[in-house]
């Protein structure tokens, strides 16, 4: 069902952005140790999506971490960011786009502290096995390494799972293209 | 010692699965023809059809024998000018004998029919289970008779089978079979996926990675003992593609617990981790020569995936493959000399065999995704996995012989294969 929701978002164009990433990241990394500093957070955020829905203020109901995350995390999809980011072949590169995405991430993270992320890191079929379960993960760390200018690196957790899990099972181009995949699940 | 190893196995196995089937892709016609006669029999002694079926089976499918019957029992009087006039080299005859209920004697003369004579020659006593076993040891012998060469039949294979269930999951299992795919049992069973599965040199053990916590960490389990799968300690980030050193002490796998993906040395008794390649790329899919003095991994430090070499002696890390843009997952055949890897061509991925010293690199498939080459014990075969339609199956070349055998599952996909060393 994930996959699936994740699919359709990723084909959703990005909503446009008013800073470039040159910016954000100038603005990220002069302030490297600033996480508890709400100022700075703000400040980084020019492509923050709704900020108003995610002050950071969730409280804990009944339900307890898992509504918040289910709560959290639908809303975020709303909002149509990617929650899958694809690769070229053999290629771990993190582009504009994507940069922009994993900055909405970063900041869905911080004004929600108590989630974490899993970030799985996907080949498609050609090559060998292990080679790609090693690329895989070289993929998962390229958005590890862009959540980490916003240190949150100790909450994402990166893992590979090579060609084994495609998402589509077909031999053609268009299934590799989307087999080669970061996917964000948050918990 | 074996008897007992047998017993266990089918003790411990959660369940027999399907036999892989094996088909003949190509024959080579001008294979050394052979005659393996069916055996005579004295007493309860069926399995003397058996042992001569298993042997032919044998001789054929290592692409070097065209091996037939004859249409009776051929005896010690050889009627030589009769097999010369059909061109054949070599005669195998046998007898079994029923000694006990249980206990068989196995006899059995090979005759070479232009000197006419005995090439070969040897008498047992076996037990019922043990027939199987034996054959694949006499085929052995009779091979090296004839060339000179151990055979590979008295040898087991590894590989991983996935079945789609009808619940929509799909199922994983690491089998081990004899060399001829028979007598296959399942030691794992996952609903994620098991990769790189690796006989240990003493065949008593197989390392793998399995996902059944939720990343790929490396086991090493014992089919046929009494005793707890083994995982390595934990390490951060991936553990995969294990590989054991020839002397079975220690195992190099791929680690990526600094964020890079390296080859580190695992010793196993002194629980010591050895770093032996640092490079920002990734490097995996190390194996040893059988020598262990060099080391064979993908690497893609230089920007495209290419195989090197690591001289564990001196250090020294040299590229091994020049020609195309991806050559990855190289084993060395057991002489050293050569190595089996996977190679690009155009849009396909196929198997090749590099002559090391002179770089010269001959495609020996023609398939669209082949992976995973593995040595025969004897250098003279290459398993390896294959697409096939919309399954994956394994598919064994004879190096010189040039023919193709197949095997594959009617329950699903066939992958991952190793091929065991010789017993110890």
């Amino acid at each position: 069902m994930l996959k699936i929701t994740s699919l359709i978002m990723a084909t959703v164009l990005l909503s446009s952005c008013s800073t470039t990433v040159e910016e954000l990241y100038q603005k990220v990394a002069a302030k490297p140790s600033v996480v508890n500093n709400e100022e700075s957070v703000v400040a980084a955020d020019s492509s923050r999506f709704e900020p108003q829905e995610y002050n950071g203020n969730y409280v804990r109901k009944d339900g307890g971490q898992s509504s918040v995350l289910q709560m959290a995390t639908a809303e975020l999809k709303n909002t149509g960011v990617q929650f899958v980011l694809y690769f070229s072949y053999d290629g771990s590169e993190i582009d504009e786009a994507a940069t922009q995405a994993i900055i909405k991430h970063a900041n869905f993270m911080r004004d929600n502290p108590s989630l974490n992320l899993r970030l799985e890191g996907h080949a498609d079929e050609r090559g060998t096995r292990e080679y790609n379960l090693a690329l895989g993960e070289n993929r998962a760390l390229a958005v590890k390494e862009v959540l980490g200018l916003y240190d949150l690196n100790s909450r994402v957790e990166v893992i590979s799972f090579g060609e084994e899990t495609p998402l589509i099972q077909a031999h053609d181009e268009s299934a590799w293209g989307k087999n080669r995949r970061v996917e964000f699940i948050y918990q | 010692m074996r008897q007992f190893a047998a017993a266990f196995l089918a003790l411990y196995a959660t369940a027999s699965f399907a036999i892989l089937e094996v088909t003949i892709l190509k024959k080579d016609e001008n294979a050394f023809p052979i005659v393996i006669s069916p055996f005579a029999v004295k007493g309860d002694a069926k399995q003397g059809e058996v042992i001569a079926n298993i042997m032919r089976d044998n001789f054929n499918r290592s692409g070097e024998f065209n091996a037939s019957s004859a249409d009776y029992i051929i005896n010690s009087q050889i009627n030589f000018d009769k097999w010369k006039d059909k061109k054949i080299e070599a005669i195998v005859i046998g007898k079994l004998e029923q000694v006990s209920k249980n206990i068989f004697n196995v006899e059995i003369e090979l005759i070479d029919t232009y000197t006419r004579k005995t090439l070969y020659a040897k008498k047992f006593a076996v037990h019922n289970s043990g027939i199987r076993r034996i054959t694949h040891y006499l085929s052995d012998q009779i091979y090296f008779a004839l060339l000179g060469v151990k055979g590979s039949f008295d040898t087991r294979l590894a590989y991983v089978t996935v079945t789609n269930m009808s619940n929509g999951k799909r199922e994983y299992r690491l089998e081990i079979s004899d060399s001829d795919a028979q007598n296959p049992q399942t030691i794992f069973r996952a609903a994620s996926p098991i990769l790189s599965p690796a006989w240990s040199p003493d065949q008593n053990k197989i390392a793998y990675v399995s996902f059944k916590n939720g990343r790929s960490e490396v086991f090493i389990q014992y089919p046929f003992m009494r005793r707890k799968t083994q995982k390595l300690p934990y390490f951060n980030g991936i553990a995969s593609a294990p590989a054991w050193h020839p002397n079975g002490e220690s195992l190099i796998m791929t680690l990526s617990k600094d964020g890079n993906k390296d080859i580190y040395s695992y010793h196993l008794k002194d629980e010591k981790l050895t770093r032996l390649t640092k490079d920002v790329g990734i490097d995996t899919e190390a194996s040893y020569s059988a020598d262990g003095e060099r080391i064979a991994f993908t690497s893609n430090r230089s920007g495209q995936v290419q195989v090197y070499i690591k001289y564990l002696k001196t250090g020294a890390i040299k590229r091994a493959t020049f020609e195309g843009s991806y050559n990855a997952k190289a084993v060395f055949s057991p002489d050293g000399k050569s190595l089996a890897l996977v190679h690009r061509v155009d849009k396909d991925y196929r198997i090749a065999l590099l002559d090391i010293a002179t770089k010269d690199l001959i495609v020996i498939t023609d398939n669209k995704l082949d992976e995973s080459p593995f040595f025969s014990p004897n250098g003279g075969m290459i398993i390896f996995a294959s697409n096939k339609g919309d399954t994956g199956v394994l598919s064994v070349v004879s190096i010189l012989g040039h023919q193709t055998f197949e095997l594959a599952s009617k329950a699903g996909e066939v992958r991952e294969p190793n091929w065991s060393h010789y017993s110890k």
